[in-house]
């Protein structure tokens, strides 16, 4: 699980539906829950939130400008690679901290990552969750 | 022929010590096990020194208490006209002192051993103590009742010393059947003697062999 | 309404122990209490049903004072209107099932109650039996019923589900709840089971040592937060498979098995018998109809 720190920049809200933006280190994260202001406390601009997510959703792309419909993005550097049989962990070190990401380790050949490269985190609106 | 009245004697004495211990025992059994009072110690001392104490010393003490040329023994003479040295009366009380810890202390482990949630429950459920002493604890304890009244019983059937000491041997009067089978050998009468001792025997064989049979659930078998 | 704040230095074999709790629980709440075995729960029963007395403290139910020690006032078991379901059921064994009930009525009071709830509990083939003969969660409704025959205000339940099964659990969380609506309760439920606590309660106080050291809504005592995630199961860690940095986490939930992958944590590692909380985004389950 990654927990970073953030803090809500602004909500949409389409009936029980919200998108909230927060800013994670300078990085606009975007994430959509099934609460309202009116239902979660922690909903509204200026509050402090945690940004969870799963290391299996975390995307890794190399190079700097991805042409795909994910909004958030963390650029960091490779300090530590796993290879499993199947998959590999790989951990980021990112400016909002540490990232962990789960690939297969198909992708970590091919893609020839290794350690001290600078690779961008991506993760799919949808798997974003919210703590206060 | 042999006079039954030592028998007859011994069994009322028994019978009346028995009543008398009971209505003393259960409220003090019950303090006992409740109370946390920094005397119970010495009360729980007192009710236990007959099992140690040879009969003799209680024998004695209460025939020195009871002698009617000591304060207590005049007190009683003088104001209820009673004495009881030489006296059944004396008989009575003596012996429920000398038997007081066989009636005690089983009523007291009956208590201990029920869960206090009972009584907590009883009272949550707002009776009072009385009725939580009647209708919860006392039935409950059954067995332990039972076997504070036969051991009473046959305790004070079985007494020697204490009799002697304070009844003295005064035919009809307190001369219960452990004397008299003393007396009948100290005459060399064996053949009475044995009488005495068979009526003794068969009779407290059978109330303790009621009470193991009851108490370990035998008969509840028979009847069902 | 039930206001309390009471104190007792209590003796435990590990050593002492304050016990210091403050309450205010709103009338018809349902609320549990939740810790350690020797955390001072039932100590906190006994002394709300007036069989212990606190050293010091004040007990206010519906503006009733129980107890006030700086006034003197103390009201004896018998008088506070309180259903007490002990922890061991504390069915009297001399009496059957029905004279049980019956023994708990009030002078005056009409028996019809008694008909009602071993009608409502479903106690009617067991009216004439033994406590000694009846299971585990018959003696729990048993009891539940005869706590309840004096129409009490409040009931205080000492972990009465603790020694049953799973399936008999979940029937009389069912029971207990229905009384606690029926008859306007207000409960409190001694409970280890966080599940149990979940299903069951408004309001959550978490004793330890002695102390209240969270209280609130139960899932957000339990999660500490507020997650987003809408999935939310709790459950219990049945084991943990390792596999390179993966574990693949088998949690039992109510009474299935869930499996979940996680990525191994070094420093906070998962071991069966833990208590977890499994969230994830109501984006990612799929639903299909089976029925």
């Amino acid at each position: 699980m990654n927990t970073l720190p953030g803090k809500i920049k602004d909500v949409s809200v389409s009936g029980s539906l919200s998108l909230a933006h927060i800013d994670v280190a300078g990085n606009l994260f975007s994430a959509i829950v099934i609460d309202t202001p009116a239902t979660s406390s922690y909903l509204s601009p200026g509050k402090t939130v945690s940004v969870i997510f799963k290391e299996t959703e975390v995307i890794i792309g190399t190079g700097k400008e991805h042409a795909v419909s994910l909004q958030n993005r963390l650029q960091g550097k490779i300090i530590e690679i796993e290879s499993g049989d199947l998959l590999a962990k790989i951990v980021l070190d990112t400016a909002a901290g540490k990232v962990v990401s789960v690939i297969t380790s198909q992708a970590v050949k091919k893609l020839g990552l290794k350690e001290g490269l600078e690779v961008t985190a991506l993760i799919k609106t949808n798997e974003i969750m919210l703590t206060a | 022929m042999i006079d039954w009245n030592p028998l007859w004697l011994t069994f009322k004495l028994a019978f009346i010590v028995t009543v008398v211990l009971l209505i003393v025992s259960v409220p003090l059994a019950y303090w006992m096990n409740a109370s946390k009072s920094r005397i119970k110690p010495i009360i729980e001392t007192f009710v236990s020194m007959p099992l140690v104490l040879p009969p003799t010393v209680l024998g004695f003490y209460l025939l020195v208490a009871f002698s009617p040329s000591n304060f207590f023994g005049h007190w009683l003479e003088q104001w209820f006209n009673i004495r009881l040295v030489f006296s059944f009366a004396g008989l009575v009380i003596a012996s429920v002192f000398y038997s007081l810890p066989f009636m005690v202390h089983p009523i007291q482990s009956g208590f201990a051993k029920l869960p206090s949630s009972l009584t907590d429950a009883s009272y949550v459920l707002g009776k009072s103590k009385t009725t939580t002493l009647f209708k919860v604890l006392l039935p409950n304890i059954r067995p332990s009742l039972l076997t504070g009244i036969v051991l009473a019983f046959a305790h004070t059937v079985g007494e020697f010393g204490v009799v002697l000491m304070i009844g003295g041997n005064i035919p009809d009067k307190t001369r219960v059947a452990s004397i008299a089978i003393f007396d009948e050998v100290e005459a060399m009468h064996y053949s009475v003697a044995n009488a005495y001792s068979m009526v003794l025997f068969a009779i407290t064989f059978l109330i303790l062999l009621t009470v193991y049979l009851i108490n370990g659930g035998y008969l509840k078998k028979l009847w069902k | 309404m039930i206001d309390l704040s009471i104190e007792k230095l209590l003796k435990a074999p590990s050593g002492e122990m304050n016990l210091s709790v403050q309450m205010n629980i709103p009338k018809g709440s349902f609320v549990c209490i939740y810790g350690k075995s020797g955390a001072g729960k039932t100590t906190l029963f006994k002394i709300l049903s007036g069989i212990m007395h606190p050293d010091k403290g004040k007990i206010v139910v519906n503006d009733q004072t129980w107890l006030d020690t700086q006034n003197k006032i103390n009201e004896p078991p018998q008088k506070r209107k309180v259903g007490f379901v002990f922890q061991d059921y504390a069915l009297f064994p001399n009496m059957t099932v029905q004279e049980n009930l019956n023994y708990a009525l009030q002078k005056g009071q009409p028996a019809d109650i008694v008909d009602e709830l071993m009608e409502l509990m479903e106690l009617g083939g067991l009216a004439e039996r033994k406590p000694e003969t009846l299971s585990g969660g018959q003696k729990q409704r048993v009891a539940l019923a005869r706590a309840l025959v004096q129409k009490p205000e409040i009931l205080l339940l000492d972990e009465p589900l603790s020694a049953l099964d799973h399936e008999m659990r979940t029937k009389l969380q069912q029971y207990i709840l229905k009384v606690h609506r029926q008859y306007h309760l207000t409960t409190l439920l001694i409970s280890h089971d966080v599940s149990e606590i979940l299903r069951m309660a408004d309001v959550l106080y978490h004793l330890e040592d002695g102390k209240i050291i969270r209280q609130g809504k139960p899932a957000e005592v339990f999660t500490r937060k507020e997650i987003s995630g809408k999935l939310q199961l709790t459950g219990e860690v049945v084991s943990v498979e390792s596999q390179d940095f993966i574990c693949i986490v088998t949690v039992l939930v109510g009474n299935e098995l869930v499996k979940v992958v996680t990525v191994r944590d070094e420093q906070h590692p998962l071991h069966p018998g833990d208590k977890v909380l499994i969230a994830s985004k109501a984006f990612n389950p799929v639903v299909k109809r089976i029925g």
